[in-house]
């Protein structure tokens, strides 16, 4: 090769983004013909107030969304997310509801100090994620079975401790404060705030640390990263630990600020993670993806649900236009790629 | 239409692959009703050869004659078709099934859906029968061996009327009762109007059941001649091997005698008590044919698969796991690049630095600019040919990529290197740079194991040679002037 078409390629390599940027870039612009698109006919779609609500009131979804990506990158699902949401929820107020206190057993807890409480019930939500990791990178059963299998079980078991209802009565003041405090003069909420806190936090553990390295390695070759000397089923355990505690922070978050623990919370919210995984351009397959195109998904699907609700569409039809988008938004996305490809 | 002398005439036949020539301009004919031996060192152009009869590779330029007419198949059912089938190492019979479903398979014929017993079928189960009457058409094939799967996968051959059944080495998972069973079917086949073309590493079976035997060296046809005028089996090697010019070996001046890896009496359900001993600074070369347990040596010792036995490595007893091997000092290049090795979907940034973390990084954090310069450094040292480091592992070529999962293990800064093939499919140039680097680590004191199936690779750059047969260490030589490649290939298929 001579010197010249060497530095042609070389200059072109330089201008060229990498795939990841690439895929980001293109479902911002998605999002912004989306938004173009509500805007003219929905009414009211651009005032300010709804654009915040827009990147806030998906709160939820995005931080168990933070575990989805990071197993779907290493090749794994995880769909046990809402069943863990609604066990924390459930636990956390049935561990410091008082005791002993009435006939209805539904009003009875253990009566344990609000930060016992919270502490014991995030512990219950790791191991949900420690039964998923046994399974799955010790005895190799395929994800989709495993997390599905304790999806049940983790719902099954807050709707036993709330006899299919809820736990809302006997609890202590301190329960409803963390999930309803707001920063003063705005409608923001800690919640959202520590939401923000986690994407960061996930994003530069995806991009710096070794840690954040493997994840990618795990997904692009498992057996590769095996041979290259990384504990692969150490690894794996970590990340279903790590999405099981923050489906479990966001549980404890939503019974408070609910002031419940509510065995159906957050039904479907596995789905609704796992979307805005792919619609950010999280591979299937492992090995790609990111949680700002993840971030970049949540705020498709807000501005989705937003304007079928604007546009007074009855819940069925918000479904399927939900459906319908996000199947046209990932066939977009995998065509571009594609192109770009050959 | 009156039956032509030779079942199969092959002319001028030629295929290209990107980067090198596999089968260049073969012609030879054989004869109907023979069993037809292939004989050749690995790469000779056998695989590809018979790939193109099977229908699994397209030829370049060239003829085949089936019959006298001219021959085409784009896969192994039209060639099937045509009457050519084969028997693949890895068996196409369906577990699940009855054998009599198995033979019957994709011809049944069916009355308002229900399946109905045609004569065809009665037929293909008397063929059966007359094969190997043990076997009953009623039993699961998943409770057959794999020597009474063979025959199953024959008789249907037989049956459907095949003019030629391929055999690519049938005898590799048969224990010696069930070989001179399948031997005494393959001889009687010649009576049923069926040619065989027999593929084995195993000369001693091809003396005893070829009528003919063609020999491909280096892609070339070289000879096909009766089996009775083939004297011995030097001969055969001989004509194997041909006149190779090696390069040079130069043995080493002062070569250490300190001792690194010592492997004692090591066994795994495919090894047999294999000790041998590395020095520092060591090339040591595991030569043997397909087959003969070089990969699952590389894997036992790499920790990735169980053994009994020890294996210490500067007196320190390995672990058998791959993570806590590579923390003791080791670093294996393995078989398969692409599956095994490299990261395809990450860039050339992605790939080099991953054995080794710990040095880009500081407190569980990767310095970004350390990162990008380590990986340059490999691209500058091993001229791996990519536009920048932030290219797709994907988009390199075979030699490059090879290049990039040679620097993942030269990064790990290994004591001792394991090298599995480490030149398979990659174009010359890039073969003598690679030759290269191993020589240059070796004089750095890096002990080096390479495992091969290219005599050529071994006798070139190994100080030790250590011949693999079925399992085990037959012989053991030390490299010097007077190396004799055709005892090698003589212990290597199996003589004494």
């Amino acid at each position: 090769m001579n010197v010249e078409t060497n530095r042609a390629q070389k200059g072109l390599a330089g201008s060229r983004m990498s795939n990841e940027s690439f895929i980001t870039l293109f479902m911002i612009g998605v999002l912004v013909a989306l938004f173009g698109v509500a805007c003219a006919v929905v009414p009211n779609f651009y005032l300010p107030q709804n654009m915040i609500n827009l990147l806030t009131n998906n709160w939820y979804i995005i931080i168990v969304g933070i575990g989805v990506s990071f197993l779907l990158i290493t090749g794994n699902f995880d769909m046990s997310v809402g069943g863990v949401i609604a066990l924390t929820g459930v636990l956390s107020a049935y561990f410091c509801q008082a005791a002993h206190v009435s006939q209805n057993t539904l009003a009875n807890g253990l009566g344990l100090p609000y930060g016992v409480a919270i502490a014991l019930a995030l512990l219950c939500a790791m191991g949900v994620g420690a039964i998923n990791a046994f399974f799955i990178a010790r005895l190799k059963v395929p994800s989709i079975i495993v997390t599905l299998g304790t999806m049940m079980l983790a719902r099954g078991t807050a709707q036993v401790v709330t006899q299919g209802a809820q736990r809302n009565t006997s609890l202590p003041d301190v329960f409803g404060v963390i999930g309803n405090m707001a920063i003063p003069h705005t409608s923001i909420k800690v919640s959202v705030l520590i939401m923000v806190a986690l994407v960061i936090a996930a994003f530069i553990f995806e991009k710096t640390t070794v840690a954040g390295r493997r994840t990618y390695l795990i997904g692009a070759n498992p057996e590769a990263a095996r041979l290259s000397g990384i504990k692969v089923a150490q690894h794996i355990t970590c990340l279903y630990i790590l999405s099981a505690l923050l489906a479990g922070i966001t549980g404890v978050l939503l019974a408070s600020e609910f002031k419940a623990g509510v065995s159906n919370r957050a039904m479907g919210c596995e789905f609704d993670a796992l979307v805005i995984s792919l619609l950010g351009g999280v591979s299937i397959s492992g090995g790609f993806g990111s949680v700002l195109g993840m971030f970049v998904g949540a705020v498709i699907l807000s501005v989705m649900n937003s304007s079928a609700t604007g546009l007074l569409l009855s819940p069925d039809w918000q479904f399927t236009l939900k459906g319908v988008v996000t199947f046209l938004a990932i066939l977009a996305q995998r065509y571009a790629l594609d192109r770009r490809k050959g | 239409m009156g039956l032509t002398e030779y079942v199969l005439e092959i002319k001028d036949l030629v295929k290209d692959f990107p980067s090198v020539r596999a089968v260049n301009g073969v012609s030879f004919n054989i004869k109907r009703n023979t069993v037809h031996c292939l004989v050749g060192e690995n790469g000779a152009g056998k695989s590809t050869l018979i790939k193109i009869l099977t229908g699994a590779l397209l030829r370049t330029s060239g003829t085949i004659l089936l019959n006298g007419e001219e021959y085409c198949a784009h896969n192994p059912r039209e060639a099937k078709q045509q009457g050519i089938s084969t028997l693949f190492q890895e068996l196409n019979v369906v577990d699940q099934l009855t054998v009599e479903e198995n033979l019957t398979l994709g011809m049944e014929d069916t009355t308002f859906g229900f399946l109905r017993k045609t004569d065809k079928i009665k037929q293909i189960i008397a063929v059966m029968n007359s094969l190997e009457p043990s076997i009953s058409p009623g039993q699961l094939v998943s409770t057959l061996s794999v020597a009474q799967k063979q025959i199953v996968e024959i008789a249907k051959a037989v049956a459907t009327e095949c003019d030629v059944i391929i055999m690519d080495e049938p005898t590799a998972a048969l224990s010696e009762g069930e070989i001179v069973r399948l031997f005494k079917i393959i001889k009687g086949l010649r009576e049923r109007n069926v040619t065989v073309i027999y593929i084995s590493h195993r000369l001693d079976e091809i003396f005893e059941i070829g009528d003919y035997v063609t020999v491909m060296r280096d892609g070339r046809h070289i000879d096909t001649r009766p089996m009775a005028a083939v004297r011995d089996r030097a001969e055969l090697i001989k004509m194997m091997i041909g006149k190779t010019v090696f390069e040079q070996y130069t043995p080493k001046e002062g070569a250490s005698t300190k001792v690194v890896l010592q492997v004692r009496h090591l066994s795994t359900r495919k090894l047999r008590d294999i000790s041998f001993d590395v020095h520092e600074g060591e090339i040591v070369g595991f030569y043997g044919l397909v087959g003969a347990g070089k990969t699952e040596l590389a894997r036992a010792i790499y920790g990735v698969d169980r053994y009994v036995g020890e294996i210490w490595f500067r007196n320190k007893r390995l672990p058998c796991s791959p993570d806590g091997v590579i923390a003791a000092g080791l670093a294996l290049v393995p078989e398969e690049r692409r599956s095994q090795g490299l990261f395809t979907v990450l860039t050339v940034r992605g790939n080099v630095p991953v054995m080794n973390m710990g040095k880009i990084s500081r407190g569980g954090f990767v310095r970004a600019a350390e990162e990008r310069a380590v990986t340059q450094l490999y691209i500058d040292r091993l001229r791996i040919a990519t536009s920048s480091t932030e290219k797709e592992a994907a988009q390199l070529s075979g030699g490059n990529q090879q290049k990039v999962v040679l620097s993942k293990c030269l990064f790990a800064e290994a004591g001792l290197l394991m090298l599995d093939e480490p030149t398979r499919g990659i174009d010359v140039g890039a073969k003598s740079e690679i030759y290269g680097i191993i020589r240059q680590l070796s004089a750095e004191g890096t002990s080096i194991l390479i495992f091969s199936s290219e005599l050529p690779e071994v006798i070139n750059i190994c100080d030790t040679i250590h011949l693999l047969y079925d399992g085990s260490i037959r012989e053991t030589i030390h490299n010097g002037c007077d190396i004799d490649s055709e005892r090698i290939i003589h212990i290597v298929t199996g003589g004494a």
